[in-house]
């Protein structure tokens, strides 16, 4: 009786049992290098990020929603810092609001038929996802519409997370936006998002 | 359905559809084991980029794929701390009894009130498209439970409230 109580006392005081070795061996698989599932991706800072929202929002001002649509779909960044990728998130939901429901469908056949259509409405699937993941970068969009920086947006995305009417209606773009582009891409749109690696 | 719920369970759907997509593969770290990839994390490789559909700020799925499972997690929509309590009951009711849902999980991931899991067998002994059938069938449901619940308590509440009060009256 008084082993096994001293066998017990041992493990609840010593956590070396709970080690995960493997994770201390090279060759072992919890340590494969998933960055070899996936070509190496140029790295973007903030300025380019910045400047490349600028560029996309002068395009939506001249009425260009599928050239805005395309330019930050065509740069996404896969490889930086979360406040960039964050950016970048908002630059794209952003360019989602300002596209009326009406011209969703013509426009997602008209990227997809385009050259490399297949690989764009593969990022925008991303985006919507992570637009989903991240309630406050979601509801970030509906503020940017008066003109101020990005920087601002997030402050005001941020704020607005408290009131559960404005992610709503931020997930619903985002929600009817998924809906049409498996329209068009169909389901395997669904599956390369979810076997790349390359992660925005 | 309200015209809201609808594009949310699309979207589930047709994740849900692409995500099923399993096949048989044993555990590269314990041989002769065969392990849900998913719940052991053993191979990074394998793990594929999990995706969160949300409804708004209170209603999400987090589908987590691997090669031969996925993890299905639903934040059932709680708008007060009766719904919550509700909720927690309903939820701890089914996973009390997993054995026999098969594919429920038995304890949900943190931050979703009810998780699934499904492995290459039971897409092998099940058909795909009524499993996803299920799990939305099953959000459907859950929405109009709870609230059905939630009415039930009111009502009963108010007549036992007269009732311990009438002596008084």
């Amino acid at each position: 009786m008084s082993i096994i109580q001293q066998i017990t006392a041992d493990d609840l005081t010593d956590n070396w049992r709970r080690i995960n070795i493997d994770a201390l061996d090279p060759d072992s698989s919890l340590n494969f290098p998933t960055s070899s599932l996936h070509p190496p991706q140029p790295e973007i800072s903030e300025s380019d990020c910045r400047n490349l929202s600028s560029a996309v929002r002068q395009l939506l001002r001249g009425g260009d929603a599928e050239g805005a649509l395309r330019t930050c779909l065509e740069n996404p960044v896969y490889n930086g810092p979360d406040g960039v990728k964050e950016q970048h998130l908002g630059t794209v939901v952003e360019v989602l609001q300002s596209i009326k429901a009406s011209e969703m469908s013509p426009l997602l056949k008209r990227v997809y038929e385009g050259e490399g259509g297949v690989e764009l409405l593969d990022c925008l699937m991303k985006y919507l996802y992570k637009g989903m993941g991240s309630p406050g970068a979601g509801s970030g969009g509906v503020k940017v519409m008066t003109p101020q920086t990005t920087g601002f947006s997030q402050i005001g995305g941020g704020r607005n997370i408290s009131s559960g009417d404005s992610t709503g209606s931020a997930m619903s773009v985002l929600l009817s936006w998924h809906e049409k582009v498996v329209e068009v891409a169909g389901l395997g749109c669904i599956g390369r998002v979810m076997t790349d690696f390359r992660r925005v | 359905m309200s015209q809201s719920l609808r594009p949310y369970l699309q979207a589930v759907r047709s994740s849900l559809t692409a995500a099923l997509c399993l096949s048989n593969f044993a555990s590269q770290t314990a041989e002769r084991h065969n392990v849900p990839e998913v719940e052991a994390r053993t191979s990074p490789e394998v793990l594929l980029t999990p995706l969160t559909i949300a409804r708004n700020e209170n209603e999400r799925v987090l589908i987590e794929p691997s090669i031969n499972s996925i993890r299905i997690s639903i934040k059932i929509k709680q708008a007060d701390e009766i719904e919550h309590i509700l909720v927690h009951k309903f939820t701890r009711f089914l996973t009390q009894r997993a054995e026999s849902f098969f594919i429920l999980r038995r304890k949900p991931i943190k931050g979703y009130d009810i998780s699934f899991l499904i492995t290459n067998f039971h897409t092998e002994e099940m058909l795909k498209n009524k499993l996803v059938d299920f799990i939305i069938e099953f959000m459907e449901e859950v929405d109009k439970e709870i609230s059905e619940m939630k009415l039930f308590l009111n009502a009963r509440a108010r007549f036992v409230a007269e009732s311990f009060l009438t002596p008084f009256d």
